[in-house]
């Protein structure tokens, strides 16, 4: 059991004018998890770059199996048996899972495709790892969770013994996780020995054996899990303490005035949802993958038309049909995919933040850049945007900062509901605490918060009230000081 | 930084404007003021003194452009000059035509040889050149409507004569005579002609020619009942109001194969049709596509054998048409000699000799006689 | 975190860095036709180069604003000979005055990109499709009307030669159309750099759903564009007009290649997102200074076509080398 399956030390790599792994060491045993934890930008992606051939190390060693290894290419490391599950799920979404599972190495008969044995050889290989999936589905309608266990199928089929997967939890819900996990214990018994990265702590927990964290490049220490606790881990991540300290009690006022309130909102995946959103509140969605958050998200935003419903906009009845409506009525939408949704990637921190309040800058089509900047400048430093200038190409900011910039279009815009759709998605713990209090602070400042997530702890420390969705439908709201895991979970899976 | 480097390069790109703007409005002057150095200057581009004429057809597409360059080329070797042959890829191309001559100009040559697509397009160009001492001689389709004094002379067919000898060869066939013969008011005949884009005065002056011929000839048998229909340009009713005969005249939207074989096909589909002329080679070329490369039109057993063809100009397959007696005959040009003639002439215009048009001639030929060799030699593949 | 912000300039600089490229091609280009070329290096080429760029350049202007937005327009080159034909016909068939002649191109080429956007827009039309539908009923169009007859402008011994003056050269030579381009770089410049409708061009082709989501009138501003587009079809056709008099009908396809490599070449991507007008321009200076060069050489047009593509190929090549390097650096 304790067999040593890959051993890194003294790893380096540099790039232009970075040196983005300095000194690092990293081992895994058979049939161990192991997680790398760290910050984003701290070297973990790279370190894995390196292990799976995708970067070139520029020092140090790697044994694999007890024997020098030089790892020149991806393929390289899938021929030695090391696989890895990216964040982004690499899969073609319009052929089925079983030619996902064997692209590039197709079963063939004589020049043709040999389809039936493609089929049998993957629901074999599906079977073996008690996965319940026909192999002829297309992947586009499998959910993200079944699609990322034919990912880890398909990575196994090359027989690895390593396998590394990168934020597998992401995009998965509570239930799902679940099931993830068993099948991740499944593997360990087998023998593989698997590197998880996540920035889900209490993940780490239940899953991991041991847990190496990387900060600025560097290797900081390895521990066992069982010795651990979660604020521990996030002071070797951060390199300081942060305390958090859970919501027990709303301290909105009952008679604060509704700022939003929707009423009979319908489309095909929406079934009548109504609420009110108070003045200073922060109004928390839960709900599994499926449930119709973001889909009511989006109707209230405008990006998607309704068949049927009401909004109300401090009291008075609106009209929104697009998101220049709903922009207009002072609603902002921060998208969980923010890269696809939020941003134009290539456009500079001042474009994406001055974006939606443009109009406010330009007097007949001509637009006064000096207020554009000095806003956005302003917003910049309120909001702590991490940017060497306001020019800088916002692909080039982490996650974190690339939501700031999100959040600073709004709040350049002026908009008093502001709707955060999985606001700390794929953002370091630092990062994460600073978006909470900032979101703590706009609702001081008297904005009002839709906050969708499927983070339980994430929900009970901010959220005023909990909404929970199932199916469609909203299946109850919770005052925080009632609201409970299971309470939340019990309403969240209270099917018709 | 970024908004710096912006500036710059903007800056950059109006600068090269400013310059060369600058520049030649300060030395436009001067260069029209030292005409008399044009001789020596010409030297300094080429590798030796020999002096430089730019010869700028209408298109190296049809074979005949090849031939009018062998006469040029050969012509440029017996007056030792240097000679350069260019032409845009297509008739439709006035914008490269415009730009070759433009870049001639440029090249300062000691004479110019010119068959242009478009008089008016060119006309600054030529005054350009008349005001730098450059003799223009105009070749093939030449110069029409040139300005004054801008053209020394032309070497060309006279086409308004090459389109008549078509109508006289067509209405001298005996087969064609008695399919007109037939033809009265209440069952008229019609004889088709395909004609091309209506900017060519030599393509006009053909169709012309051969309209006017073949009214003539026609009015002879049926006095005040020939009208002409078809293209607007054309168009002339029948004087008694009612025709036995109709020239039909057709004229494809470009000059792409496609749009002649399309043209063709509809004209020999024509009710009454008992003649067809095609002024020039891609006209020809749009009738063979649409005959089955002129099988079609075989006397015997053809689809349309009833159909007499007259043509213009050579070519391979226009050549095994006449062979073959699936076209009555064909009116050739000779490019050799317009080819030969025009460097011909613009050499003795930079000598300084006197020069006058010349007419190149033109040929009409049957099976019969293409093999002769004073015949063959005009008749291009 | 930290270490990521002194990667920064890298990409930030990237439009700019192959419109230094494309700049230095055009002078290399120029120095080596000088040495190489019969009687290249002389004021008479210079202003040919010109000449020959203003259509094209127009068109190309125009057609920067369509691809940043990440579109295409097919039918640039037919737009115009479209607008060019009727305001022809409009001159010599219904003698209106030149100026009313001159307002109908306007008038017709800002109509027909005001039809591409309601198509790509509002119909939601691919691009490509949709103007290669225009390209084909303009082409038609213009013949139809001008009934396949080649439509003339004044020259310079015309009453209305005046016109070629003020848009072409005047009689002592000086290329008025280079200032008349200069002028619209300034304008489609302010346009794109300090205009409203520069910013959300460049939001939409970045990305265009999150400029939708950020409250932006998506399908209005493409609008806006393909019609700005259709006005510099305008231009170019008086330009056209100008230079070489006389319009042929069914003409015009294939000169948008010549706009969107000029456009390519100038550093613009065809993803859309990154552009810029001054690279444009000296896109199709470089195109220019080819053809006049390669003639200067004594080679005939085809051979401007077929270094035209390498030149191409190798802008967009450098396009995508720079992409991969500048994700490369990116990803951590």
């Amino acid at each position: 059991m304790d067999e040593l399956l890959v051993c890194m030390e003294g790893i380096q790599k540099y790039f232009p004018g970075v040196h983005a792994l300095n000194n690092c060491s990293f081992e895994l045993l058979k049939g161990e998890v192991h997680a790398l934890v760290g910050e984003n930008g701290a070297g973990k992606s790279t370190l894995m770059k390196v292990l799976t051939g995708l970067y070139k190390k520029d020092g140090g060693t790697i044994t694999y199996k007890g024997s020098n290894v030089e790892i020149h290419s991806p393929k390289e490391a899938q021929n030695l048996g090391i696989g890895i599950i990216h964040q982004e799920l690499n899969m073609l979404p319009h052929l089925t899972v079983a030619e996902n599972i064997f692209i590039g190495r197709e079963h063939k008969a004589g020049p043709f495709l040999d389809s039936k044995k493609t089929n049998n050889e993957a629901s074999r290989l599906l079977e073996s790892l008690n996965l319940n999936i026909d192999p002829e589905t297309k992947i586009q309608d499998l959910t993200v969770a079944k699609q990322q266990m034919v990912e880890i199928a398909k990575a196994l089929s090359f027989k690895s013994e390593v396998l590394i997967m990168d934020e597998p939890t992401a995009a998965l819900t509570e239930s799902e996780i679940e099931s993830l996990f068993k099948f991740i214990k499944q593997l360990k018994a087998q023998g593989v020995g698997i590197v998880y990265i996540s920035h889900r702590l209490e993940e780490l927990l239940k899953i991991t054996d041991r847990i190496t964290t990387m900060r600025d490049g560097q290797y900081v220490n390895t521990v066992k899990t069982a010795d651990v606790t979660i604020p521990e881990i996030i002071q070797m991540m951060v390199g300081r303490a942060i305390y958090e300290e859970p919501k027990v009690q709303s301290m909105v006022p009952e008679d604060a005035p509704v700022s939003l309130e929707v009423k009979n909102l319908n489309s095909k995946q929406v079934k009548n949802v109504a609420f009110q959103l108070k003045k200073g509140e922060i109004l928390g969605i839960a709900g599994l993958m499926g449930a119709g958050r973001t889909e009511t998200a989006r109707l209230i935003f405008g990006a998607d038309p309704m068949t049927s419903g009401e909004i109300y906009i401090d009291g008075k009845k609106v009209n929104i049909k697009t998101p220049y409506d709903a922009v207009n009525h002072g609603i902002g939408y921060l998208s969980e995919d923010r890269k696809r949704f939020g941003l134009a990637l290539g456009l500079s921190v001042k474009d994406n933040s001055s974006l939606s309040g443009l109009e406010r800058f330009s007097k007949i089509f001509i637009v006064n850049d000096k207020k554009a900047e000095k806003e956005t400048n302003a917003y910049v430093k309120k909001i702590n945007v991490k940017t060497p200038s306001i020019y800088q190409l916002v692909k080039n900011l982490s996650g974190g900062n690339q939501q700031k910039v999100v959040l600073a279009k709004w709040l350049i815009k002026n908009c008093g509901i502001l709707i955060f759709d999985e606001p700390t998605r794929g953002i370091d713990v630092g990062a994460k605490s600073e978006i909470y209090k900032l979101m703590n602070d706009l609702v001081r400042e008297g904005k009002s918060i839709i906050m969708i997530s499927s983070e339980m702890p994430e929900l009970l420390r901010m959220s005023d009230r909990v909404a929970v969705m199932c199916e469609g439908r909203l299946t109850g709201i919770l005052n925080i000081n009632e609201a409970t895991q299971e309470k939340i979970m019990t309403l969240a899976t209270q099917r018709n | 930084m970024k908004g710096i480097k912006k500036i710059l390069s903007l800056a950059v790109a109006i600068s090269v404007f400013a310059v060369s703007i600058a520049g030649c409005g300060s030395s436009q002057p001067s260069s029209t003021g030292n005409t008399s150095s044009t001789g020596a200057d010409t030297s300094a581009g080429g590798s030796s003194s020999k002096p430089y004429i730019a010869v700028i057809s209408k298109g190296f597409q049809h074979q005949f452009w090849q031939t009018v360059k062998k006469g040029a080329e050969d012509a440029a070797a017996k007056y030792n000059v240097d000679m350069t042959f260019d032409g845009p890829p297509s008739e439709s191309d006035i914008n490269v035509q415009v730009d070759m001559i433009n870049s001639a100009i440029a090249k300062k040559p000691a004479a110019l040889a010119l068959a242009v697509l478009d008089t008016s397009s060119v006309t600054q160009q030529l005054n350009d050149c008349k005001s730098k001492n450059i003799p223009i001689i105009g070749f093939d389709s030449g110069i029409p409507d040139a300005p004054e004094g801008t053209l020394f002379a032309t070497a060309s067919t006279n086409n308004e004569n090459a389109g008549a000898l078509a109508a006289v060869s067509m209405f001298e066939d005996p087969t064609f005579q008695e399919a007109l013969k037939a033809a009265s008011t209440d069952k008229p005949v019609t004889i088709g002609v395909q004609s091309q884009d209506a900017t060519s005065a030599s393509i006009i002056g053909r169709t012309n020619g051969f309209i006017n011929e073949m009214v003539k000839k026609c009015e002879t048998l049926f006095a005040g009942q020939v009208a002409v229909t078809g293209h607007e340009k054309f168009k002339k009713a029948a004087s008694s109001g009612k025709a036995a005969v109709n020239i039909f005249v057709t004229i494809p939207p470009s000059s792409n194969a496609t749009d002649s074989q399309n043209a063709s096909q509809s004209l020999l589909n024509t009710k009454g049709l008992i003649a067809a002329y095609a002024s020039n080679e891609a006209s020809v070329n749009g009738i063979l596509a649409a005959t089955t490369d002129g099988k079609d039109l075989d006397r015997a057993n053809g689809k349309y054998k009833n159909i007499t063809v007259v043509g213009f100009d050579a070519g391979k397959a226009q050549k095994a048409a006449v062979k073959n007696g699936w076209f009555l005959g064909s009116v050739t040009q000779d490019p050799y000699s317009i080819g030969y003639l025009a460097v011909e002439l613009a050499a003795k215009a930079i000598k300084g000799e006197a020069v006058e048009d010349v007419d190149t001639g033109c040929k009409f030929y049957t099976a019969k006689n293409m093999e002769q060799s004073d015949i063959a030699m005009l008749l291009y593949d | 975190m930290f270490k990521r912000n002194n990667k920064l300039s890298i990409s930030g600089g990237s439009a700019g860095f192959q419109k230094i490229l494309a700049l230095s091609t055009l002078f290399i280009l120029y120095i080596f036709f000088s040495i190489f070329g019969n009687n290249f290096f002389s004021v008479a080429t210079l202003v040919n180069i010109l000449d020959s760029s203003y259509y094209i350049g127009f068109l190309a202007l125009g057609m920067t604003f369509v691809i940043i937005t990440g579109g295409i327009n097919l039918a640039s080159g037919t737009i115009m000979m479209c607008s060019a034909l009727l305001g022809g016909v409009a001159y010599n068939i219904w003698h209106w005055p030149i100026g009313m002649s001159l307002a109908l191109i306007f008038f017709v080429s800002t109509f027909f990109g005001l039809m591409n956007g309601i198509m790509i827009a509002k119909l939601k039309l691919p691009p490509f499709i949709a103007t290669l539908g225009t390209m084909s009923i303009t082409m038609g169009l213009g013949a139809i009307i001008s009934k396949v007859m080649t439509m003339r402008y004044p020259t310079v011994t015309d009453p209305d030669g005046w016109f070629k003056f003020l848009f072409y050269k005047t009689s002592g030579g000086f290329p008025v159309g280079a200032v008349w381009l200069a002028l619209f770089l300034i304008i489609a410049y302010i346009i794109l750099n300090k205009t409203i409708i520069g910013r959300y061009t460049f939001a939409i082709g970045s990305n265009e759903e999150a400029a939708r989501l950020s409250g932006v009138k998506v399908d209005r501003w493409k609008m806006v564009v393909y019609t700005l587009d259709g006005f510099f079809g305008g231009l170019a056709a008086i330009m056209y007009a100008a230079a070489y008099t006389s319009i042929i009908p069914s003409t015009g396809n294939g000169i948008e290649l010549y706009a969107i490599s000029g456009v390519v070449i100038g550093g613009t991507s065809m993803s859309g997102g990154i552009g810029t007008v001054s690279g444009t321009l000296i896109g199709v200076f470089i195109m220019s200074v080819l053809k006049q060069g390669l003639m200067a050489m004594n080679l005939q047009g085809q051979w401007q076509t077929f270094f035209t593509g390498f030149v191409v190929i190798g802008a967009v090549l450098l396009d995508i080398y720079r992409n991969k390097k500048a994700n490369q650096v990116k990803k951590d």
